[in-house]
C-alpha cells in the first residue's frame, strides 16, 4: 500500500504533531514511513506544510497531483496546498460554518472527483477547553468518516505516547470529539450511496 | 522523540528525524563527544543525543558551545585524547568554524572526528543556500552527502571508521529535507567506547610552524589520494540503480535530489530509458567510475543540490547537462516537482519519452485570482521584543537599525530594523556606520539590537571592538533567557547545559561591563512607557561629550519556552469606540492578535491568540486599546 498526505496551516497550529501522529499510526499498521517538516523561522506564524508518505518510496517530498489526502487546519494555506491533491483525493478542513471554499474552485475540484470533508475542529477544540487540541480533533475525524483507515485504540495509543503530560487527557476528548462527528458523516456517506 | 516500537519485530524500528537518525548514529559509532551550536536545519542533533544517553545510560559528554568554532575545537580537542567526537552546526555555523577546520584538515586527527554541516536548500531559515560540500574541497576533507535519514545514520558509522584510518575529519553534509524528513529508521546496536582520554605530545603536528604545515600539507595530499582510491571501489554509497544497456540518458545524482529522482523514474516506469548513478561521496571525487558512466551514455544530466560540486569536478563536460549549462535552475531548493519538470523538458528534447503535463494550470490559475494573503512570519502575541521595537521606534523614529540573527530578525515587520547579515553584525554594522558617518562629522542615531545567545556567540568581540575605537551608539540586548529561533536551547546566561545539568551562569551584566562599557541599564520591555524614557537618556549619554555606547539589556522571558513566567499579570483588553481603524497598531506594533474587521473599519482582537500581556494599550495614539473592566 502507498499513501501521500499534505498537511497545511499555519506556524502554532500544530501541522508537525499532526504529521508524527499520522507517521506513527503508518508505522503501527507496518508500512514503511518517509515525509518532510519545514522548522525555524516559518514556525513562526508563517505558512507550514508537511509531507507524508506511507508505503515504499524513497523521496520525502510528494509531487502536485499525487497526494491521496489533504489536512487542512486554515483556509488559505488550504487553498495553497490544493494542487498537490490527486483525482478523486479527500480533503479534511478545519473550517468554521461560515468558511467554506471559493465556488469556482469547488467546481473545479468536483470535476476532479476530489472528496472535501468539512469539520469545525476549531469549534470541538474550544468546547473541550483547549485550543490547541483542534488538529487533534480533525485527526480524530478523519479515521471516524472511515475514509483515512487507522484503528481508533491505536489513534488513541499514539495521541497519548505522544501528547505532552499535561495535555493528554483534552486531546483524548478532542479526537474523540471529531471521532464521533466523522461517524456520523460517514452514515451520510453509506445512506447517499445506498438511498 | 517517539519511543513506541514496532512490535516484536527484529531489527528495531523507529521513527526519527533525519536530525535524530544522525544523533542515533553517533550513538551506535560510539561517539563520546558531542558539541554543537543551534542552528536551522540542525539544531535537533544534540537533543537527540541526550535522549539516546538517558535512554541507554551513556557516559557521553554533550554541549552547547557558544558558537560553532568554539565547538569544533573542543570536539577536535576530544579527537586528539583519542576518542571519538562530532560537532554539528548549520551551513553558515561552518563559515564560523572554518578556520578549525582548514587547520585541523592538515594536523589531521587520531579518534574519529565528524563534522556534520545541515544545508539548508531553499533557503528555508538561513542567510545563503551556500553548499557545504565546497569547505570539504577547500579545507581538503573527505564529505559524505546522505540521500535519506537511513543513510545519514549509516553514513556517520563508515565515517568514523575511515576518520579514524586516514586520521582526517571527515565531513557529513545532509541537507533540509534529510536533517528534517521523518522516516522509520532501522535502528542497529549501540557501540560502548571506553577510550580513556591520552594525549601524545607531537609539537610538529599539533603545533606545527609554517616548515612543518608544508609537510602536513604533502601528507594530506596522499591521504586524499588513497581515500579517492577507495571511494572509486565503494559500492554503498555510489551505486548505479538500473543499468539498462540501451538507455541513452543517465543521470548522476546525490542527497536528496537522489531520492526524488528515484521515485520519479520508478513511478513513471524510465528504468529502460534512464540509468542513475548515485554519488554518496562527492569528494573526493570518484572520477573514473563517473567519467566510466558518461562514457557509456549519449546525454548525462546532473541532479544535484545545492551547487555544481560534482559538476565542477567533471573534466570533460561535453555531454553533460546541469547547473553550469543551464539545465537546472542555479538557486532555490530542487522540489521533487522542480526536478520532474526539468526531466520532462530534457527527455522531450532528446526525444526520450514525453512526459505529461501536470493537470493543475487551472486550479493553479483559480487560486491565483483569490490574491491570498502573503503569510509572512512574524513574532509571536505577546513577543517581549515587539515590545522593545516598538519603544525603539517611538524614542528614535529616525535611526539606523542594525539587528542580527534570531527570531527579532521579524523586527523587520515593525519596520524597526534595517540590517541583517550575519551573527554579531547587528553590532559590527553599528559601529562601522558610526566610524563612516563620523568621519564626515556627521552624527546620526543608531541603535543596534541584538539577542542574548548572539550576543554570547558573536556579540562579545564586536562590542569590544567598538568600545576600543571609541563607536557611539546604542544597543539593546532582547534577552528572552532562552536561543528561541532554534527550538529553545539554554544558553550561558541561564546557565543550563545541554543535558539540563546545571553549568555556571554568565550574567549579560557583568559580561557587558567587562567589555569596558561604562551605561549598562536593565529593563523589561512590557515596561514601554519606561524603556521608550530610558532609551532617551541613552541617546544623551551617546551624544555627552563624554559619550560612548550605552547598552540597555531589554529582560523579559520566552512566551513559548516560559509561559509560566512570562505573563505574570495579565491585563484583559478590549478595543473602545474611539478607534477609527487608522491602522497605526497594526502597521507599527503589529500583534497577530489584533486585526482590522473590514466591515466596521475598526480593529478586533483575537482572542484565540491574545496572550493578554496588555502591552498594545501603548501601541493606540487615539487610546483606543484599553483595559477591560
Amino acid at each position: 500500500m502507498k499513501v501521500q498526505i499534505i498537511l497545511a496551516g499555519i506556524g502554532g497550529q500544530g501541522i508537525l504533531f499532526l504529521s508524527k501522529i499520522l507517521a506513527e499510526l503508518g508505522l503501527r499498521s507496518g508500512l514503511d514511513v518517509i515525509g518532510s517538516e519545514i522548522h525555524g523561522m516559518s514556525q513562526r506564524g508563517g505558512s507550514v506544510i508537511a509531507h507524508l508518505k506511507l508505503g515504499k518510496f524513497s523521496s520525502p517530498l510528494i509531487r502536485e497531483g499525487a497526494a491521496d489526502f489533504l489536512y487542512v487546519l486554515e483556509i488559505n494555506e488550504g487553498y495553497r496546498a490544493l494542487p498537490f491533491l490527486k483525482q478523486g483525493g479527500v480533503i479534511f478542513a478545519n473550517l468554521s460554518e461560515r468558511e467554506e471554499f471559493n465556488e469556482k474552485i469547488l467546481n473545479h475540484l468536483k470535476k476532479g472527483k476530489i472528496v472535501i470533508k468539512k469539520y469545525d475542529a476549531n469549534l470541538a477544540a474550544s468546547q473541550v477547553g483547549l485550543l490547541r487540541s483542534s488538529n487533534v480533533a480533525l485527526i480524530g475525524y478523519s479515521v471516524g468518516t472511515g475514509l483515512v483507515r487507522f484503528r481508533y485504540s491505536d489513534v488513541k495509543e499514539v495521541i497519548v505516547s505522544l501528547s505532552r503530560q499535561g495535555d493528554v487527557n483534552l486531546n483524548l476528548k478532542a479526537l474523540e470529539a471529531g471521532w464521533k462527528e466523522g461517524k456520523l458523516h460517514s452514515k451520510d456517506l453509506w445512506r447517499k450511496a445506498t438511498s | 522523540m517517539s519511543k513506541i516500537k514496532k512490535r516484536a519485530s527484529t531489527p528495531e524500528i523507529r521513527l526519527l528525524l533525519g536530525n535524530e537518525a544522525i544523533a542515533r548514529g553517533l550513538v551506535e559509532a560510539g561517539c563520546q563527544v558531542v558539541t554543537s551550536y543551534p542552528g536551522t536545519p540542525s539544531s535537533e542533533i544534540v537533543p537527540g543525543v541526550v535522549a539516546f544517553k538517558k535512554e541507554l545510560g551513556l557516559r557521553t559528554y554533550i554541549e552547547w558551545s557558544t558558537n560553532e568554532k568554539v565547538a569544533y575545537d573542543n570536539a577536535l580537542a576530544a579527537s586528539l585524547t583519542g576518542k571519538r567526537a562530532a560537532v554539528a552546526m548549520k551551513q553558515v555555523g561552518l563559515n564560523v568554524a572554518s578556520d578549525s577546520l582548514m587547520s585541523s584538515a592538515y594536523t589531521g586527527v587520531i579518534g574519529g572526528l565528524l563534522v556534520i554541516s545541515c544545508d539548508d536548500p531553499g533557503p528555508h531559515s538561513s542567510q545563503t543556500e551556500q553548499d557545504s560540500r565546497f569547505y570539504a574541497m577547500m579545507a581538503k576533507v573527505p564529505v559524505y552527502d546522505p540521500s535519506s535519514p537511513q543513510e545519514a545514520k549509516e553514513m556517520v558509522k563508515d565515517a568514523f571508521q575511515l576518520s579514524e584510518k586516514f586520521q582526517i575529519p571527515v565531513l557529513l553534509r545532509p541537507t533540509v529535507r534529510v536533517s528534517h524528513g521523518r522516516q522509520s529508521v532501522r535502528l542497529s546496536p549501540v557501540k560502548k567506547l571506553s577510550r580513556q582520554a591520552e594525549f601524545k605530545k607531537d609539537p610538529e603536528r599539533w603545533a606545527a610552524t609554517p616548515k612543518y604545515r608544508l609537510l602536513l600539507h604533502q601528507r594530506l595530499n596522499e591521504k586524499l589520494k588513497k581515500i579517492q582510491r577507495k571511494f572509486e571501489t565503494d559500492k554503498k554509497w555510489n551505486y548505479e540503480i538500473s543499468s539498462s544497456p540501451q538507455a541513452k540518458l543517465g543521470i548522476i545524482s546525490c542527497s536528496v535530489s537522489f531520492s526524488n529522482i528515484k521515485d520519479i523514474v520508478e513511478e513513471l516506469n524510465l528504468k529502460n530509458k534512464i540509468n542513475i548513478l548515485k554519488i554518496g561521496t562527492p569528494y573526493p571525487f570518484p572520477q573514473r567510475r563517473v567519467e566510466d558512466f558518461i562514457s557509456k551514455h549519449d546525454k548525462v544530466l546532473i541532479i544535484e543540490e545545492t551547487d555544481a560540486v560534482i559538476e565542477y569536478q567533471i573534466i570533460d563536460k561535453d555531454k553533460v547537462m546541469g547547473r553550469l549549462s543551464g539545465h537546472v535552475p542555479g538557486a532555490g531548493e530542487l522540489t521533487a516537482d522542480r526536478i520532474y519538470n526539468i526531466l520532462a523538458r530534457i527527455l522531450g528534447e532528446l526525444k526520450i519519452a514525453r512526459l505529461k503535463d501536470k493537470p493543475n494550470t487551472k486550479l493553479k490559475a483559480l487560486i491565483k485570482e483569490l490574491n491570498l494573503p502573503q503569510r509572512r512570519p512574524t513574532l509571536c502575541a505577546g513577543c517581549p521584543e515587539r515590545a522593545a521595537f516598538f519603544a525603539i521606534r517611538k524614542a528614535f523614529p529616525k535611526a539606523i537599525y542594525t539587528s542580527d540573527i534570531g527570531c527579532y530578525t521579524l523586527g523587520l515587520n515593525l519596520k524597526a530594523v534595517d540590517t541583517v547579515l550575519d551573527m554579531g553584525a547587528g553590532i559590527t554594522l553599528a559601529s562601522g556606520f558610526y566610524q563612516a558617518f563620523n568621519q564626515d562629522g556627521k552624527n546620526v542615531p543608531i541603535v543596534a539590537t541584538i539577542g542574548d545567545s548572539t550576543f554570547y556567540h558573536a556579540g562579545a568581540p564586536s562590542l569590544i571592538n567598538a568600545v576600543y575605537n571609541k563607536a557611539r551608539f546604542i544597543l539593546v540586548i532582547l534577552d528572552n533567557e532562552v536561543t528561541a529561533m532554534t527550538g529553545m536551547q539554554p544558553t550561558p546566561g541561564i546557565g543550563v547545559t545541554a543535558d539540563g545539568s546545571q553549568g555556571k551562569r554568565i550574567p549579560l551584566e557583568r559580561l557587558i561591563k567587562g567589555c569596558g562599557l561604562d551605561w549598562i541599564e536593565t529593563v523589561d520591555p512590557y515596561e514601554v512607557k519606561t524603556l521608550v524614557e530610558l532609551l532617551k537618556k541613552a541617546g544623551e549619554y551617546v551624544r555627552s561629550p563624554d559619550g560612548g555606547i550605552a547598552v540597555i539589556i531589554a529582560r523579559h522571558p520566552c512566551l513559548i519556552r516560559y509561559p509560566q513566567e512570562a505573563v505574570v499579570n495579565p491585563v484583559k483588553v478590549e478595543i473602545s469606540e474611539d478607534c477609527n481603524g487608522c491602522r497605526y497598531c497594526l502597521d507599527y506594533f503589529e500583534c497577530p492578535a489584533l486585526y482590522l474587521e473590514e466591515k466596521r473599519n475598526r480593529v478586533e482582537i483575537d482572542r484565540n491568540l491574545c496572550v493578554d500581556c496588555g502591552v498594545c494599550i501603548n501601541a493606540c495614539p487615539k487610546g483606543a486599546i484599553v483595559a477591560k473592566g
